[in-house]
């Protein structure tokens, strides 16, 4: 058994300066799509975009970022590619005045987290797993991961919510005791990804439940969903979302 | 059996009732057969004949339906598909599932999603679609029925019951999620138990059903590839190459040398990365922290890689019909074989040091087994199948994509315990960096894509996905547009012997077979 | 009231019950049975009051049978203890009774079950003031033959009761052919067969007679208190038992075994070699152990209930051993403690013991069943008896501040105190045996957390269209003189063992509430005597709270070890109650009037991981609760399978699969089947001789006549 001691020790620290300081190493993140001006190439970009995140005015495109599944199609296999930000931080919370999206001050420096698949592929799931990791490690930040909703103060929902797993994320949220928050991460959740809108899935967890804080990302890497848990205790600032629009995708 | 003697045997047994066609291009004999026949004919290929049973394929045609048995033997056999037709009015179908166990889940989906009904059959129903979930006499999978309808919400049947087989004094169904442990996918087993071991276990899944098949009908090709990526995105490339394969082979397209030579890197590069993904599992099931870290830091290296290398760390959005939507520099592409080279060390070396934790083999040696005559009875795919003996690695069986000219191997062990699985998962990891190795070297510069014109028509696509064999059918209508979409995955095939392995431990085992096992839900689901 | 008088008015109540019984409608006859019962329950409880307070042997010879004896009553402290104790029990058990009988419709038997119960107390009391082995032995057989008749007296309760019954009485009568014996050879140096007589002969008995005395009286006497290897009817006889009966089946005549025990062995013949105790002690201890063991892993109530008996008898038994190496040993004050303690789980095992049978009879009668594998839930429609049930519970689970806690702490207290011993064999046994009868108590706990978990809480597993309303009252009034009495007996110690002090002083020599009972109060009359050091200790850590609001000697009890064992062993129940109500009362107050002010309770349903619908074959049965005992305590139950096949279509669909087990009894196995089969077995070979032929008869006929002509000459 020594042995894993020994190996454990000489490993040394792994751990990423996030959110003390940048995190710079290739492949942490996808990046997002941010707008810009591409003229004229403008309507057929957002016609490439299958599920419709990219709106246009005059050749100035706009992100919904909600609904960016990472298919590179507007980077790929076109003359004038899109914008694209190698960033990481986009937890994001609706600016609604007199309402607080994060917790309060007690649960600063401490919360249990509540993860619920409501029908997700398995990647956003993969990157919450990966929270655990010695690369990002959430313990340093006093997020721990509980079983059960009785002891949990935050309830992280990926997936686009399948009918069958309605019922089920209805019953996690009510057994949450109060102050509680919903953390929608990825973009199934958002808006219902690929899967919108059809009679097992809807346009995501805000259909069921109240969101709080949304994760935009598909899949958001692990250190968004780091930010977006930030977010949710108030020790990062969220950056505001514009309304989310309703057509269909 | 040769495939060359598949057409004169069939036609010698069954001379009335059956029809041979043979398609040379993708080596697969299509028997047209009528019903009187088919259990008779799918035993026969099944179980003398020595084939896998890849998937049942359900179309609905505007007058008939069409069930398609697809299954596939070594190179030299190939595919045989046994089609078998009836009016829509007559529904009723002779089930194939006495002889076939692997069949089992497929008619019992055809039955919830089709209302096509297999005579014989000893248990249909209360599989995609919840009995104690959805009303009666829906069938979404049928022509009529409008996929973007919203689904009336029903409460929870009150008078549902577990289907509960254990007759012991005391015994009882002890209910294990849909929610359950830190970070797992939502899934229910129901594990009729006394107490300490579990005597039967029931998985009830399909709580992430999201009806792909059913959302990709009437939709572009380039739409069902974003579907096809992303319902299971763990092994995303892995689903979006079959699908590619099929559109490509329904067409008739050919590949630059270029592209085979990356798809090939890239499916390696995931399987690297999947297989670290699931031996990080298997360490955590056992609560072995170190190991679960070291193993999760290599997961995390290895996605850190495939997002250095493509820009996605799930290698999205690099398929296309034809090739790949854009090149990757060679120079990246040697990088990221070093990178792997160097955790694949690592990776060695977390193996030895396994290998001599006592307390840790304790939990998975002899632990959950799989025998190989139940494997071959469920026609189980990857890892779990070749720790149990079974090999028939659609890349050595089935090449695609030019894997017939790599050099590798196809581990396999014999004791079809949790440590023999883990032992083939290290051991293809150290295969497909060897393959990695290989692609790399053969990259020529060249052109990465060749425009397809679609053409109508339907073909099968097949991929050793990292948990096993994945089998998606496409149908293509006019306009390049996707008329049937049936998507055959490892998980579906696998989760079905999951019960074998679990039954018979105890409670404190079951999360350790269910990591040994390296399943997952949403791939199940679809 | 003396004595005398009581006693009197005890015996006329029982004996009133035949002209009462038959003056009286069957339909009213519950109230017959319960006036007199409880007026001679409080007769018995005053005279055993009177006997151990007083300290006076009262005795009375009655009638004379020249050659033989004097039939005598004799009434001593330890008399005096057992019968207070049954007078606490029958009191409680006769309201139950008289409830039962007024609420059966059937009719008939009634008259015959009040005049033979009422008979029973009396053959009962008549055991325990019996004051020479002639009247002991035959009030004994009268007791024996009631209890015969009352567990078949209602027919059609039970399978397998005639059965049961039968072997209650065949195995009782060899304990009592064994207790005779026993007695017989104690009489060997002895002028006649009164206590006395047999007492002050007794030392002139060689050491082999000696051993003969214990072994015959103690496994003789055993059989009646269901000690391990002659306890195999005990199980079959309580589950047969008709609902009114049980109770007093358990709680009563129980004691006349352990009774029997101690007035030969450390009364008339005190144990003079040490290894006979630890005989005592070791038979005990595996009574306990393997009582428990089937109590955990029994689903039937009523047969759990007997297991568990079994394992409190081997406790007091464990005690008895432990005081009688003490005597052996000459280590007086240690034996005191150790018949004190004895005695204590005596009383306390009587009291929730009944208690538990009327919460047992009572979710019978309700629900139609004993398995706890189809009961649940029922704290809802039956609040008060589930709560007279978590009494009995707490109290036998030996969880403060109930009684049970009390004396299983002073048990293992004198187990303990075996330090004080010379001999390094004694100490290793003694130290064996505390370790297993503090298995035996966790064991004890995870039975009961079982029994009360799957019997009133979780969900309900019965029919949905079964009514379960809540017990009768005179159930309910049984049962709650019990709880209060048990949680008297617990929170009150220090007033109990002075009270039952004479008892052991009687059998040890010394006395046990001066070694465990110090008077710190400033009141008591013994303060004086204690060492003013000593209480300035003990002052400080708060001994002479409440001095000014109760009287006695105190509500601490501590023991202290001897010179070479300064050790200090301190309880207090009564305290403990106090700070249990004081800290529930802070904590009330600190929701009620601070964490409710900024915070809401909200109700919601119970979390099940998100499943549709809980159902109740989804939750935890009692043999899925103890089924890890089974599985580690395999070696002793050896279960052997039954059952074992699974029903398959196509080789892969399991259809059904069947198990089945079955387990018999250690005791059974090991003891009762040999020698069951051995006596057939004999008896088969025997009956070789009736082969029918005449002439092979005329000639045994004249071979005994041969025999007897060979033989008379000799005379």
């Amino acid at each position: 058994m020594s042995q894993w001691v020994i190996k454990g020790i000489r490993t040394g620290i792994k751990t990423t300066a996030y959110p003390r300081g940048a995190e710079r190493a290739a492949g942490v993140t996808p990046g997002l799509p941010r707008g810009g001006d591409v003229g004229a190439a403008a309507p057929a970009l957002v016609e490439r975009c299958l599920t419709h995140a990219l709106e246009q005015t005059n050749g100035a495109i706009s992100v919904d970022s909600r609904r960016c599944v990472h298919c590179y199609r507007c980077v790929r296999g076109v003359g004038q590619p899109l914008n694209w930000e190698a960033t990481y931080e986009w937890g994001g919370a609706i600016a609604t005045p007199g309402l607080k999206n994060e917790l309060a001050q007690p649960f600063r420096h401490s919360i249990h987290v509540l993860v619920v698949d409501a029908g997700d592929c398995g990647a956003c799931l993969n990157e919450v797993k990966q929270l655990n990791n010695p690369y990002y490690n959430m313990h340093r930040l006093g997020f721990f991961i509980t079983p059960t909703p009785r002891h949990a103060d935050v309830l992280l929902v990926v997936g686009p919510v399948t009918d069958q797993m309605r019922f089920a994320l209805k019953k996690m949220h009510e057994a949450m005791p109060t102050p509680k928050r919903v953390v929608a991460v990825g973009a199934c959740a958002l808006s219902g990804g690929v899967f919108a809108k059809s009679f097992v899935c809807g346009n995501g967890v805000a259909d069921v439940l109240p969101v709080d804080v949304e994760v935009p990302g598909h899949p958001p890497p692990p250190l968004a969903i780091l930010h977006g848990l930030l977010v949710a205790v108030g020790r990062k600032r969220p950056l505001p979302l514009p309304a989310a629009r309703d057509e269909p995708v | 059996m040769n495939h060359a003697d598949l057409k004169e045997q069939i036609e010698r047994r069954w001379p009335g009732d059956t029809q041979v066609g043979r398609d040379i291009l993708s080596s697969t004999t299509e028997v047209t057969c009528t019903r009187a026949v088919l259990a008779d004919l799918c035993r026969c290929i099944f179980q003398d004949w020595g084939f896998s049973f890849a998937g049942l394929i359900v179309e609905e045609g505007p007058s008939a339906w069409q069930l398609r048995y697809a299954f596939y033997g070594e190179r030299d056999a190939g595919w045989v598909h046994v089609v078998v037709s009836a009016p829509v009015a007559e529904n009723v179908f002779p089930s194939v599932v006495e002889w076939i166990h692997a069949a089992d889940w497929h008619e019992r989906e055809a039955e919830d999603l089709f209302g096509v009904h297999f005579a014989g059959h000893p248990h249909l129903g209360d599989f995609v679609l919840h009995d104690d979930a959805w009303q009666e006499n829906v069938q979404p999978m049928r022509r009529g029925f409008d996929a973007q309808a919203a689904m009336r919400h029903r409460l929870p049947d009150a008078d549902w019951r577990p289907r509960r087989i254990v007759q012991e004094p005391g015994a009882f169904v002890m209910p294990v999620g849909p929610k359950f442990s830190g970070v797992t996918e939502s899934v229910h087993f129901l594990l009729e138990t006394v107490g300490e071991d579990v005597i039967r276990s029931s998985t009830r899944l399909f709580y992430k059903w999201r009806a792909i098949e059913k959302l990709a009908e009437g939709k572009t090709v380039d739409e069902v590839l974003l579907l096809a990526e992303r319902f299971a995105a763990t092994t995303a490339f892995a689903h979006g190459l079959a699908f590619c394969q099929a559109v490509e082979r329904v067409s008739g397209a050919e590949l630059p040398a270029r592209a085979r030579a990356l798809r090939v890197f890239l499916a390696e590069l995931e399987r690297l990365r999947q297989h670290a993904g699931a031996i990080q599992e298997i360490c955590e099931s056992t609560a072995l922290v170190v190991a679960n870290s070291q193993a999760g830091m290599l997961e995390e290296e290895l996605l850190r890689v495939s997002g250095e290398l493509t820009g996605h760390r799930y290698l999205f959005g690099l398929l296309a019909p034809g090739g790949l939507l854009c090149d990757l520099p060679t120079d990246a592409c040697r990088k990221a074989f070093t990178q792997s080279q160097d955790i694949l060390k690592r990776l060695n070396e977390l193996e030895r040091r396994l290998s001599i934790s006592s307390s840790f083999l304790d939990r998975i040696e002899d632990v959950g087994v799989v025998r190989l005559s139940a494997a071959t009875d469920y026609s189980l795919v990857g890892p779990v199948a070749r720790a149990s003996g079974l090999v028939r690695d659609l890349r050595r069986a089935q090449p695609y994509s030019g894997y017939e000219t790599f050099d590798y191997q196809v581990p396999s062990e014999q004791e079809g315990d949790g440590y023999a699985r883990l032992r083939v998962l290290f051991a293809e990891a150290r295969q497909s960096v060897r393959i990695i190795e290989q692609a790399t070297a053969v990259l020529k510069e060249g052109e990465v894509c060749r425009t397809v014109k679609f053409r109508p028509g339907a073909a099968l696509g097949w991929v050793e996905a990292p948990r096993g064999g994945t089998f998606h059918w496409v149908r293509l209508g006019e306009g390049g547009r996707v008329a049937r979409y049936r998507v055959v995955t490892p998980s579906f095939i696998n989760w079905h012997s999951f019960h074998l392995a679990a039954e018979k431990f105890a409670f404190q085992d079951f999360p350790i077979i269910l990591s040994t096992f390296d399943l997952s839900v949403a791939e199940n689901d679809r | 009231m003396n004595t005398p008088t009581l006693l009197l008015v005890f015996f006329a109540a029982c004996g009133a019950g035949i002209p009462l019984s038959l003056a009286v409608r069957p339909a009213r006859q519950g109230f017959v049975l319960a006036g007199l019962g409880c007026l001679a329950a409080v007769a018995a409880v005053a005279a055993g009051i009177e006997g151990l307070l007083t300290g006076v042997v009262f005795t009375q010879p009655l009638w004379s049978l020249p050659g033989l004896t004097t039939l005598t009553l004799r009434l001593d402290p330890l008399s005096a203890a057992f019968v207070l104790v049954t007078g606490l029990v029958l009191f409680p058990a006769s309201i139950y009774a008289g409830g039962e009988l007024i609420r059966e419709s059937a009719p008939r038997h009634k008259r015959a079950f009040t005049v033979m119960l009422l008979a029973l107390y009396a053959s009962i009391v008549l055991i325990l003031i019996a004051g020479d082995a002639l009247l002991f032995l035959l009030a004994w057989e009268v007791m024996s033959i009631l209890c015969y008749l009352l567990v078949v007296s209602a027919p059609g309760e039970e399978n397998g009761q005639v059965g049961s019954a039968y072997l209650l009485l065949a195995m009782g009568e060899a304990g009592t052919l064994a207790a005779a014996v026993g007695f017989l050879l104690l009489a060997l140096g002895a002028s006649s067969l009164q206590f006395d007589a047999l007492k002050s002969g007794a030392s002139a008995l060689g050491a082999s007679a000696r051993g003969g005395v214990f072994l015959l009286t103690f496994f003789g006497f055993g059989v009646k208190a269901g000690l391990v290897p002659v306890n195999s009817w005990l199980q079959r006889a309580y589950a047969a038992a008709p609902r009114a009966f049980a109770p007093v089946l358990a709680g009563a005549t129980l004691n006349l075994g352990l009774y029997g025990i101690l007035r030969v062995n450390a009364d008339l013949l005190p144990v003079a070699q040490a290894g006979l105790g630890l005989v005592a002690l070791i038979v005990g201890t595996v009574s306990a152990l393997l009582g428990i063991l089937y109590a955990t892993t029994d689903n039937d109530l009523k047969a759990m209930l007997a297991h568990s008996s079994i394992e409190n008898v081997g406790i007091v038994v464990a005690g008895y051993g432990a005081g009688m190496v003490f005597v052996a040993t000459n280590h007086p004050a240690l034996a005191a403690m150790a018949f004190l303690a004895a005695l204590y789980h005596l009383i306390n095992h009587s009291l929730f013991k009944t208690l538990l049978f009327f919460g047992v009879g009572a979710v019978e009668t309700q629900t139609g069943t004993r398995d706890m594998d189809r009961l649940g839930g029922l704290i809802k429609w039956m609040p008060l008896t589930a709560l007279g049930f978590l009494a009995g519970t707490l109290s036998i689970a030996a969880l403060p501040p109930f009684n049970g806690f009390v004396s299983e702490w002073l048990t293992l207290q004198v187990m303990l105190r075996s330090a004080e011993l010379s001999s390094a064999g004694a100490k290793i046994v003694f130290a064996s045996c505390g370790a297993v009868l503090a298995l035996t108590a966790a064991l004890a706990v995870t039975c009961f957390v079982k029994v009360f978990a799957m019997s009133f809480l979780g969900m309900r597993r019965l029919d949905v269209e079964r009514r379960v309303n809540e017990t009768e009252p005179a159930a309910l009034a049984s049962m709650t003189i019990l709880a209060v009495l048990c949680l008297a007996f617990g929170v009150l110690p220090t007033y109990v063992i002075p009270m039952l002090d004479p008892a052991s002083r009687q059998l040890a020599g010394a006395s046990a509430s001066d070694g465990l009972v110090p008077p710190f109060f400033a009141s008591a009359p013994a303060h004086d005597t204690l060492p003013v050091a000593f209480v300035a200790e003990f002052h400080d850590l708060g001994a002479q709270v409440g001095q000014h609001i109760v009287g006695g000697r105190g509500l601490v009890v501590l023991h202290r070890g001897g010179v070479e064992n300064p050790v200090v062993f301190a309880m207090s129940t009564s305290y403990m109650l106090l700070t249990l109500i004081g800290l529930l009362l802070v904590t009330y107050l600190v929701i009620r009037l601070w964490l409710t002010r900024t915070r809401k309770l909200a109700r919601r349903e119970r979390w099940d991981g998100g499943v549709r619908r809980l159902l109740p074959e989804m939750t935890y049965t009692a043999t899925g609760f103890s089924n890890p005992v089974r599985v580690i305590f395999d070696a002793i139950f050896r279960p052997t399978t039954v059952e074992d096949t699974s029903e398959t279509v196509a080789e892969h669909f399991r259809m059904a699969i069947r198990r089945e087990k079955e387990r018999v009894h250690l005791v059974d196995r090991l003891v009762f089947q040999p020698v069951s089969s051995a006596t057939l077995w004999f008896a088969h070979s025997l009956a070789a001789m009736h082969h029918g032929r005449i002439n092979t008869y005329v000639t045994y006929a004249f071979l005994a006549l041969l025999i007897v002509f060979a033989v008379l000459p000799a005379y």
